[in-house]
């Protein structure tokens, strides 16, 4: 498997924009597992996120994501506004966005998709289906989907 | 006649003999001259021809043989205080207006009568009757007075029709003066008769609008012709005591002996107005209910989101905590502790399920779409194909009849049949189940049922089990939250049908709910 990559290969970053930090550590404990490598970088608002993703203030040594895993309520700047304001950006537009959030409202699954996000995902309430889902993300986005900016792609 | 005679020879009134026998042929009158006694002495030709008979046949006779009458007042007349002979016995003159006398050949004639005495040598010797016939007179008199009573029964009717009608009745001369009213005008506007009679019209008007009034009364002479007045606008009358009310008012020329007069009709519609007001009240009040309706609605769809969303949140990490250390941790903490996470785990869960029924509840109504002709049976084939584990598993028996089109949301249509199916199968006895789907129609809709083996419903559960979250068992004997009747009704009645059960315990039960049909259309 790891033979498939350099072996210098830089972990795959990931901006997990999230206000919850039951949620934020039920993603650590399922990434942690993952088989590639990755980083994880936790944003707990929409501004942090976008202050993060444009490299502002304390984040100006902040790595760009190759994922941003983002959820859809949050304080200050919701996760609709972050998605907006990303697709809006030339440069940032290329990160894939994938929504993961409580809501299973069809007007919210509509309005990602409409904002171009790369993907939408109900959270599972059950642990096990959480775990899955996670290790499914990362299976698909890290191993399978060939990122921008990385010249590795997918395995 | 000679000039002679017209020069008296005796002095001024008086004439020969000669001349009064020529008088007394000449008049129209009657003349008879009775001896003390009442009998005819003499008759003129006039008096003859009045009685019918030859003069020589009235002579000698009393009185009341040749001239036989009835007193004015209709009452037949004896000699006896008969009013004609009484200058026989006075001497005095009288006139005597009225009698009517008989005629020999039956036929009446009226004569005012005059009498006078006949002296000789200051002697009364007789008296002399003098009948002017005036039946002509009479008749035309009687020809009026019946006229006269003509005139007065049509206005009577007039008057009856005027006084009955129940608008107020105004009627005006050319000059705005009015001419006539009717008791319901007094009513209706608190004037008496005599009070409006020659008054200008403009007095029943609100001062604000006379000027107006005025002005168009006079356009209206221009063209007269029978029309709504105000052309559309509402209309206000003024009472004495200068109240006002609101009116509708009809106009119509009445041309009698060459003036146009104009009848005005004028009918209070304040109750029609008040009504009108209660209905527009009524009106703005359900649109009121509308909006508040509508708003209610938006709630209830924030509400389900926030169902969706904010309850879960809380709920997910409850779940996937409890879960987390029961993997991390069972068989650590002691049998109570693992007992007590194994409670959190499912409480955690069964509110997910709850909430998760709620939101399916609330999507009936706001997530439902439009209706359309759907094809039962394809439907039902569908669910059956979905619940082909469940079926296989329970051993159950489905059959069908051909199934109706119906007016339906596809989507709704199959979970009604979906919940039906699967209640069905669940709540099986101990032979495994046979479920069978059937149709009628009944006048505009379709009756469906669900018909089953189970174990039955006990009539006194019959409506509790529509609704939500109502349930019969435990989880142990039968899991579920109790939403799939709650939808099933809540579908159904947004198609305008209803639906019931028939059962009894052990005794199977069915579901029936009534559809609307597709319309026929002509082949």
């Amino acid at each position: 498997m790891t033979s498939l990559r350099p072996a210098a290969a830089r972990p795959v970053e990931i901006l997990l924009v999230e206000d919850n930090p039951g949620d934020v550590r039920l993603t650590v404990e399922a990434l942690r597992e993952a088989r590639v490598a990755n980083r994880l970088s936790v944003a707990a608002d929409g501004q942090e996120a976008l202050a993060f993703l444009r490299r502002e203030g304390r984040y100006a040594d902040a790595p760009r994501p190759d994922l941003i895993l983002l959820d859809l309520n949050l304080p200050r700047k919701d996760g609709r506004e972050v998605l907006a304001e990303i697709k809006a950006d030339p440069v940032l537009r290329r990160i894939p966005v994938v929504v993961l959030t409580t809501s299973s409202a069809e007007q919210d699954i509509l309005r990602s998709y409409d904002l171009h996000a790369n993907c939408y995902i109900t959270k599972p309430v059950d642990l096990e289906a959480f775990l899955t889902v996670v290790r499914a993300v990362e299976y698909f986005w890290l191993r399978i989907v060939a990122l921008p900016g990385r010249a590795d792609g997918g395995a | 006649m000679t000039p002679r005679l017209e020069r008296p020879r005796w002095g001024p009134g008086t004439a020969t003999a000669p001349t009064l026998a020529a008088i007394l042929r000449a008049v129209d009158s009657g003349v008879l001259s009775l001896d003390r006694a009442g009998r005819v002495v003499f008759a003129n030709p006039a008096a003859a021809r009045l009685l019918g008979c030859a003069a020589a046949a009235l002579v000698g006779q009393p009185l009341h043989e040749a001239a036989p009458h009835a007193q004015p007042g209709g009452a037949p007349c004896a000699a006896a205080g008969c009013s004609l002979l009484a200058t026989l016995a006075d001497g005095e003159r009288r006139r005597l207006a009225g009698y009517r006398f008989r005629r020999r050949d039956g036929a009446t004639f009226i004569a005012d009568c005059a009498t006078g005495p006949l002296r000789a040598g200051g002697q009364l010797t007789g008296a002399v009757l003098v009948l002017h016939d005036v039946t002509e007179r009479h008749q035309a008199a009687a020809e009026q007075r019946r006229l006269l009573q003509q005139a007065e029964a049509a206005e009577a009717r007039f008057r009856a029709l005027l006084e009955s009608a129940p608008d107020a009745i105004v009627i005006t001369r050319r000059d705005g003066r009015i001419l006539l009213v009717n008791r319901q005008a007094e009513l209706q506007f608190g004037y008496d008769r005599a009070e409006l009679l020659d008054q200008p019209l403009e007095i029943l008007v609100p001062e604000r609008f006379r000027t107006r009034h005025a002005l168009l009364r006079e356009q209206y002479h221009a063209a007269p012709r029978t029309r709504p007045m105000g052309g559309g606008l509402d209309l206000y009358a003024r009472r004495k005591d200068g109240s006002e009310f609101p009116a509708e008012i009809s106009l119509s020329p009445l041309a009698i002996d060459g003036e146009v007069l104009v009848t005005a009709i004028v009918r209070d519609i304040t109750d029609r107005k008040r009504a009108e007001q209660q209905l527009k009240q009524t009106a703005a009040a359900l649109a009121q209910q509308t909006v508040e309706l509508a708003r209610s609605n938006a709630e209830l769809q924030q509400f389900a989101y926030v169902a969706s969303h904010d309850l879960q949140e809380p709920l997910r990490m409850v779940a996937s905590y409890t879960q987390l250390l029961a993997r991390r941790y069972r068989g650590q903490l002691g049998p109570e502790a693992d007992e007590f996470i194994a409670f959190a785990v499912d409480g955690a869960q069964r509110m997910q399920r709850l909430i998760n029924d709620l939101l399916a509840y609330s999507r009936v109504g706001t997530q439902g779409r439009p209706l359309e002709p759907v094809d039962c049976g394809r439907v039902v084939d569908q669910v059956l194909a979905d619940l082909g584990a469940a079926i296989a598993e329970s051993g159950a028996v489905i059959t069908r009849e051909p199934l109706p089109v119906v007016r339906a949301d596809p989507s709704q249509l199959g979970q009604v049949f979906q919940n039906l199916l699967s209640n069905a199968i669940k709540f099986h006895g101990t032979a495994p189940p046979r479920i069978h789907v059937g149709a009628a129609r009944e006048g505009d809709e379709w009756r469906l049922w669900v018909r089953d083996n189970g174990i039955g419903i006990a009539p006194e559960y019959a409506e509790r089990i529509f609704v939500i979250f109502q349930r019969l068992h435990t989880q142990q004997e039968y899991p579920g939250t109790g939403i799939g009747l709650a939808i099933c009704k809540k579908i159904v009645e947004r198609h305008g049908g209803r639906i019931w059960v028939e059962s009894a315990p052990g005794a199977g039960a069915t579901f029936y709910f009534t559809l609307p049909a597709v319309e026929e259309t002509a082949p």
